[in-house]
């Protein structure tokens, strides 16, 4: 009893005073269009480069990181937007001031199950798909049946900006079911015949799903300059960052970095 | 047919046909649970257990339960054979292949590699919750039993009691992120900006900003959860111990505390140890508590690996192998390549579960042959 | 227990003095901890409240903006939109649905030719994939042939596979294609060069086959069709207004947004200041000062030109007004398809509710005034009554719990439909029926249940048993059941099954303890009286344990509407009050929770935003249910203790 009163005691008493302590390995939050395969690859071989380097990766969403680089929780923020106004006041009014950095760039494909006739949108459709105004796939040529809508959830970069992009800054339809991840939208619509989706680009050779083309132009890299939905994904660092840190986001947005990024299915930087 | 003896013969008859009926459909049911519970087992097992056992020597797979979790690579190589490696070792195999080899490459985040990160966070995690809701349950249900009188006091006491057990678990989640991650206490010379009270003591600040998403912030709040729990069952043991032992100690001239010390704990100790490791398992099984105050998705080192020194094991975040699972199962697709990861990791936490559960049953039994007065 | 009468020493005496101050420290102590689950239930009220208590004004602040910065105004004019877009909608899917029904059979064809050619090219995708790559890798350069070879190799053994139906799922079923035509299929599939990706010829014809069927089926329909695009284009006048409208109400709105951020901070920054070594202070007041660089937005001027456009507005409104009488006349009487006949008939249901709301509109829209307060009491009951949960959006977000409340009920619904049969019907039969031996068994293993962690559940619902589910509800002799075949793998109905195996153990625990505690005399009367069995067990017993039941389903129940992680794997997440027009085939459709938009949320939104303090009204609200829902069984409870002594 008295020794485990002591040990408890010691517990509550280190816990108070071990707060103070500071993490030294390099944190990365936000994005999981890119935490989820991009960077946990760049990270793997920038460790078979760079011995004893550790890092953590929490990848729950563009809108994680910039409180995380705030707080100083996170040493790198990934996003796959450009941040906010309000979001870079909020970090310079704790006194960090952020630096942007373009990793890749990433195009937005639209997925549908492999079995859907449909291998072509125009770009008005696809507003209206993902609106909600076309609400049966025979409104546009395919095989009746009511559209299922998968988006990513509300805290993701990939979800604003599809907003942006495809769909006029309009809200989705309430009907539409929010995911976790990227992968778990092309899961579900190869698992719904009838489903509907967006992932990167890198996340399109899913099985059981086919990538549409739009206004007749199909999402490979290739086209990147002539395909309307893509955008660019960015590291956010902190200018009073650690070495280690900046040296990670060198090596990201170098050579190196970039070959990673076009193996995956990103578009690298030109 | 006149005859009346045969008149209640039938009716009994009927009867027994509708009992029977009603029987076998009440069986059914009962039946039909448990298939459905063994059904789930089944098809948890059958997937989940040859990851983990092997067919030489160790009979274990010792790889999944030690190594780190990593990123799965699958490709094939110019023969067109199918390799599946984790990350590390594709790096050592593209060195020495070259990465031109590789041809179809999918990549499965956390699905290459073991659990090592998961098993041992869990089980930190568990043991420091377990630890501390012992100290102050027990402690609690020592009050209850020996020295409460009926009163206002104990009527709130109770009545707490009975309210924690019902809270939901997101409801604990929310309260531990709000109070030990966002509120709690601590030491720092430059208090947080959304500190609540930042109080000077000359050589530095207490400071209420919270312990940070860490280990300890998340057994906080699984103590918190098992308190109820606990402090109901020791009670029960404690309540247990016969009457006559404490008179006798205390017609001997000792004092409460010694009774209670001498007399009453050691014979309600099996007892209140059975329940924690009840506790134990409900403690481990929790996800959504620890969302928010603990877990994290990946992370490279072991929790003792890190730089805080041996006091960084609580301040850091860890993994626990129930938020692997939900990270397994909300964010990775089943594939054949994944299947390894997500039944392994399943049969792993539900074997621990399982041991914990069924080691509190035999040692409830033991208890209760053993101690009999 | 008789407590030594402390009077009995001499009072003086010093062991006893000791000996009660320790006591008295020890007995503290213990109390204290006792004290402690008191502490801990408090701090969970006081920080939930703390959190949460601060979301009805800045909610409302943000209505406020809303209102001031004319997204509202917008949104009224929009609603008319999306109410004309629901309509046109309605008579495509008639038409559709007309053409379809006269082409199914070239449909399927068409269909399953498809299937094959995706099966076997999926099949051969990793040696096609290779090929095509070192062919673009080689460039010019001749590829090595050793390497090309191997691969090919490599095709046709994959593509030979696949014809024998030994890769992936097998080969789909093709019931409308003659085994010819199957064969003819395959034969030119495997007859193409490996690199390529076009077209079977067969699949093209089928293709073509199908077209031509639907141009045929759409020739008397022309007329129809052209009355519907008439009946579309009318609203592109309104759709210009909108878009315009938004697009100047949003940049009036970021503005003022901007500018309260940068007046907040000027005042964090002057607080600091106050409290702040007067060496450092001049720097904060300097920073301050230079904190606010845009000028405050006055929302008069920027609606100015909005609301100019009201006449423009009205003439939009009775364009669409027109455009749907117009579009009524020439609506056919009836179609031969059941389905465009449905779609019909919900057109015209709905086309008097939407003339008399697009009337109104105009209206609505003039007497609409920026600078009327929004009162707390809409907020709250917006709050409460609200249909839309909106978060993150680039619009304005809404924050309404209805669609998670009923949700997570109807979820609940679905778990206790499933738990109350089984767990009460096997308690009876466990404490009535069954032999000693079964009891030994049965009891301990559906106790053991309840240590199934929640989150395997939820895996089993995504690995197992949602795919099983949609399987079992495609076969075609399953169809005339609601909502067959299933649409969404993840949806109420399978998070509710596994919410029912949940609370099955509860709900079994607690009623066999109830029946067990009927005293045996009653059984025995009933017995004695001549009842038989089961009239003892039907009319006696559990009519005795019957509160004692009840209490046992509340707390399954209280147990249900807390639990997370099932509902959040696998219910779906889609946050929208289900479509109850489907009868009990809502039960497919997938749902979100009071619990599940917590555990998806909270981890990502910033600490002390509007968003977060949602959630912690969720969670109060949820605390609140719980509790309700757990006081009534323990009041059931102790009546019944009661009425058996």
């Amino acid at each position: 009893m008295r020794t485990s009163l002591r040990t408890t005691l010691g517990f509550i008493a280190g816990a108070v005073l071990c707060a103070t302590a500071g993490a030294q390995s390099i944190s990365l939050k936000g994005s999981d269009t890119l935490g989820a395969k991009l960077v946990p690859q760049l990270v793997e071989s920038f460790k078979s480069k760079h011995e004893g380097v550790k890092f953590e990766i929490a990848a729950e969403g563009s809108a994680t990181a910039f409180p995380a680089l705030a707080n100083g929780t996170a040493q790198i923020g990934m996003s796959s937007r450009k941040a906010k106004p309000e979001e870079i006041t909020a970090a310079r009014a704790k006194g960090v001031i952020l630096n942007e950095v373009e990793v890749c760039h990433d195009m937005l494909v639209v997925i549908t199950h492999k079995s859907n006739p449909i291998k072509s949108l125009t770009k008005d459709q696809v507003a209206k798909i993902f609106t909600g105004q076309v609400k049966d796939w025979s409104e546009v040529g395919g095989t009746p049946g009511p559209i299922s809508i998968y988006t990513r959830n509300t805290s993701s970069g990939t979800y604003k900006d599809w907003q942006t992009l495809a769909m006029g800054g309009r809200n989705y339809p309430s009907s539409s079911q929010k995911m976790v991840g990227t992968e778990q939208i092309a899961q579900e619509v190869a698992k719904n015949k009838n489903g509907i989706g967006y992932v990167g680009l890198a996340f399109a050779r899913a099985s059981g799903v086919t990538a549409v083309k739009i206004d007749g132009v199909e999402p490979t890299a290739a086209n990147s300059k002539k395909y309307i939905y893509s955008r660019a994904c960015y590291f956010y660092v902190p200018e009073n960052a650690d070495a280690l840190a900046k040296e990670f986001v060198a090596f990201a947005s170098g050579p190196e970095g970039q070959e990673i990024a076009k193996k995956i299915g990103f578009v690298p930087n030109h | 047919m006149k005859n009346p003896e045969q008149l209640i013969r039938r009716g009994v008859h009927r009867k027994g046909i509708a009992e029977g009926i009603v029987k076998t459909f009440l069986g059914c049911m009962t039946w039909a649970v448990i298939a459905v519970a063994l059904m789930i087992f089944g098809r948890m097992i059958w997937d989940g257990a040859p990851v983990f056992f092997k067919r030489e020597a160790p009979f274990v797979n010792i790889d999944f339960l030690t190594k780190k979790t990593e990123t799965l690579h699958v490709f094939d190589d110019a023969e067109g054979n199918r390799h599946q490696l984790a990350a590390s070792d594709f790096h050592r195999w593209t060195e020495s292949h070259g990465s031109d080899a590789v041809f179809n490459e999918q990549t499965f985040s956390y699905c290459g590699g073991g659990i090592a990160g998961p098993i041992i966070g869990t089980a930190l995690l568990t043991l420091l919750s377990v630890l501390m809701a012992l100290f102050f349950g027990v402690s609690a249900a020592i009050y209850l039993s020996e020295y409460a009188k009926q009163g206002r006091f104990i009527g709130w006491v109770r009545l707490a009691i009975l309210n924690l057990a019902g809270v939901p678990s997101i409801v604990f989640g929310l309260f531990g992120f709000a109070v030990f991650v966002l509120a709690a206490p601590v030491l720092t010379d430059a208090p947080a900006d959304r500190s609540l009270l930042s109080i000077p003591l000359g050589f530095t600040h207490l400071s209420f900003q919270g312990w940070g998403s860490s280990l300890i912030a998340g057994a906080a709040t699984l103590a918190c959860m098992i308190l109820p729990v606990i402090i109901t069952a020791s009670e029960e043991s404690l309540k247990a111990v016969p009457q006559g032992f404490r008179e006798a100690s205390l017609a001997l001239g000792a004092t409460r505390w010694q009774t209670i010390r001498k007399s009453v704990l050691p014979f309600a100790l099996p007892g209140i140890l059975t329940s924690s490791v009840l506790s134990l398992a409900r403690a481990a099984g929790e996800t959504a508590p620890i969302m928010f105050t603990a877990a994290v998705a990946a992370k490279d080192d072991l929790p003792w690996q890190g730089s805080g020194g041996p006091l960084g094991v609580l301040t850091g975040q860890v993994q626990a192998l129930p938020y692997h699972i939900y990270t397994l199962a909300a964010r990775i697709p089943t594939s054949e390549y994944t299947e390894r990861a997500q039944f392994g990791s399943v049969f792993v936490f539900l074997l621990m579960i399982f041991l914990f559960s069924a080691a509190s049953v035999v040692l409830r039994n033991r208890v209760r042959s053993k101690l009999k007065w | 227990m008789p407590e030594p009468l402390p009077s009995q020493a001499p009072s003086g005496h010093p062991f006893r003095r000791k000996g009660r101050s320790t006591e008295g420290l020890i007995k503290a102590f213990f109390g204290g901890n006792a004290a402690l689950t008191i502490v801990i239930l408090v701090l969970i009220i006081v920080f939930l409240l703390r959190e949460g208590i601060g979301f009805f004004p800045a909610y409302r602040n943000e209505l406020q903006n809303y209102r001031k910065s004319g997204l509202e105004f917008v949104d009224i004019a929009r609603s008319d939109l999306t109410a004309h877009e629901e309509m046109g909608s309605l008579l495509n899917r008639a038409y559709f649905a007309q053409i379809n029904s006269s082409c199914r059979i070239e449909m399927l064809r068409s269909q399953e030719a498809m299937s094959i050619a995706n099966y076997l090219s999926e099949a051969t995708a990793p040696a096609h994939d290779a090929l095509a790559r070192v062919k673009e890798a080689a460039g010019e350069n001749a590829t090595p042939a050793e390497l090309l070879e191997k691969l090919s190799a490599k095709y046709r053994s994959l593509l030979e596979n696949a014809l024998a139906g030994k890769s992936g799922e097998g080969f789909p079923p093709t019931p409308h294609l003659s085994s010819a035509e199957q064969k003819l299929l395959c034969d030119q599939i495997a007859a193409r060069d490996p690199l390529s990706t076009d077209d079977p010829p067969f699949a093209t014809e089928l293709q073509a086959a199908l077209s031509a069927k639907q141009e045929q089926a759409s020739a008397p329909l022309a007329s129809f069709k052209e009355a519907i695009d008439a009946f579309q284009s009318t609203s592109s006048a309104l759709d210009a207004l909108v878009t315009e409208t938004s697009d100047a109400v949003k940049t009036t709105k970021e503005a003022a947004v901007l500018h309260e951020i940068e007046v907040r901070k000027r005042e964090t920054l002057l607080d600091a200041a106050k409290t702040a070594k007067p060496e450092l202070r001049s720097q904060l007041e300097a920073d301050a000062a230079s904190a606010v660089m845009t000028e405050p937005v006055d929302f008069n001027v920027a609606m100015a030109p909005v609301l100019a456009r009201i006449p423009e507005f009205k003439e939009a409104n009775a364009a669409l007004i027109a455009g749907l009488t117009e579009v009524s006349s020439k609506l056919p009487e009836a179609f031969s398809d059941d389905k465009a006949n449905r779609y019909l008939k919900a057109f015209r249901a709905a086309t008097p509710a939407m003339v008399a709301e697009t009337a109104d509109t105009v209206g609505k829209l003039e007497a609409w005034r920026a600078d009327l307060p929004v009162e707390m009491g809409s907020t709250i009951s917006g709050f409460i009554s609200g249909r839309d949960w909106i978060t993150g959006g680039e619009w304005q977000d809404f924050y309404g719990i209805m669609p998670l409340f009923v949700g997570s009920l109807m979820i609940s619904v679905i778990a206790l439909a499933f738990a109350i049969p089984f767990g009460v019907g096997a308690a009876i039969y466990t404490n009535q029926l069954a032999g000693r031996r079964q009891q030994r068994f049965v009891k301990p293993t559906i106790e053991f249940l309840q240590a199934i962690p929640s989150v395997v559940l939820g895996f089993v619902g995504i690995a197992v048993l949602g795919t099983l589910l949609q399987e079992v509800s495609s076969a075609d002799s399953l169809s005339w059941i609601p909502g067959f075949p299933i649409q969404q793998r993840l949806n109420m109905f399978t998070a509710g099954c596994l919410l029912g195996l949940m609370a099955i153990p509860t709900i079994f625990t607690l009623s066999e303890d109830a029946i067990n505690n009927v005293p045996a005399a009653f059984a025995e009367a009933s017995d004695a009286l001549g009842a038989s069995k089961l009239q003892t067990i039907f009319r006696v017993t559990v009519p005795a344990a019957i509160s004692g039941i009840l209490a046992a389903v509340l707390l399954g129940l209280g147990r249900v509407i807390g639990e997370t992680m099932v509902v959040l794997l696998v219910a779906g997440n889609r946050i929208q009050i289900p479509d109850f027009t489907d009868g009990l085939g809502s039960v497919f459709q997938p749902a979100h929770t009071l619990t599940g938009i917590i555990a998806q949320e909270l981890g990502e939104v910033p600490f002390g935003s509007v968003h977060y303090r949602a959630l912690f009204v969720v969670g109060i609200l949820l605390f609140v249910i719980v509790l309700a829902i757990n006081w009534t069984a323990q009041r059931l409870l102790r009546r019944f203790r009661i009425s058996q002594n």
